[in-house]
């Protein structure tokens, strides 16, 4: 099928546009959204600090030392 | 580049809280607005303050993991955390929210727009039958268009979303843009 005619597609883009621009205009971003937004950014960034501080604390590996092997009978 | 995506990737690369904080703010108050009419197109509006709250919450704690570099790249991924948010937590709701706004509500929003933007004679006419296509349509149809022609997701987002492939949402749009059109003729 054909794309449909550009004069539908230009009256709902201009809709569209108007929509969303009325929306965020009656809806503007509100402070428990941002709220939300800081608790996420805050979260994230403690959990990056503790993983850091966690990779630098730990000892460092100490490999088991292979046992050697039996002597053959 | 555009400024959202500029201000994305500083964002990638901010260390301090407090930067990181401002960056989020700037980001979120610009985004916010599109998630949230994808939020309460999608689902009934009992849930949707939750459901909104939660997608803002899942797209600040992934954002360091953005690795794209345009701004449609950016709002599909938005949309692809929003649409997973919503179908994990709010299943029943997101299945069957096929709500339509009636064309009153229509043009309170295009007279709220005309406060920033005045309409134009010509304007006035495009936004009629906007108005008029998308109140034509049928319930399924409303819906596809709505989420195509309103809230912007491209072909390939919604044919995702269904778990169609891209040709047959380009058809079925095409297809519900010409049923209302010859509903109203």
């Amino acid at each position: 099928m054909a794309e449909p005619a550009p004069k539908e597609q230009i009256a709902l883009h201009e809709f569209s546009v108007r929509y969303r621009a009325a929306l965020a205009k009656q809806h503007p971003t509100t402070e428990q959204s941002l709220d939300t937004v800081r608790g996420a950014v805050r979260e994230q960034y403690e959990q990056e600090q503790e993983a850091k501080r966690s990779q630098t604390s730990e000892p460092p590996s100490q490999s088991k030392e292979r046992e050697p092997d039996a002597p053959e009978a | 580049m555009d400024d959202l995506i500029k201000t994305v990737r500083t964002y990638r690369f901010a260390s301090g809280l407090a930067e990181r904080v401002r960056l989020a703010e700037d980001i979120f108050r610009r985004i916010e607005p599109d998630l949230r009419l994808f939020v309460f197109s999608s689902i009934s509006n009992d849930s949707a303050q939750d459901a909104l709250q939660e997608v803002l919450k899942a797209v600040a704690v992934s954002l360091q993991k953005f690795q794209g570099d345009t701004e449609k790249e950016f709002w599909a991924w938005c949309y692809r955390i929003a649409r997973n948010k919503l179908s994990d937590h709010y299943r029943e709701q997101y299945a069957e929210r096929v709500q339509s706004v009636a064309p009153d509500e229509l043009w309170r929003m295009m007279e709220v727009s005309a406060q920033d933007a005045p309409m134009s004679p010509a304007v006035w006419l495009d936004l009629k039958y906007a108005i008029q296509l998308l109140t034509a349509a049928k319930p399924e149809c409303y819906k596809l268009l709505w989420r195509h022609y309103v809230i912007g997701l491209d072909y390939g987002e919604i044919a995702e979303e269904r778990g169609l492939n891209y040709d047959a949402v380009r058809m079925q749009i095409g297809r519900c843009l010409e049923q209302a059109k010859a509903l109203l003729t």
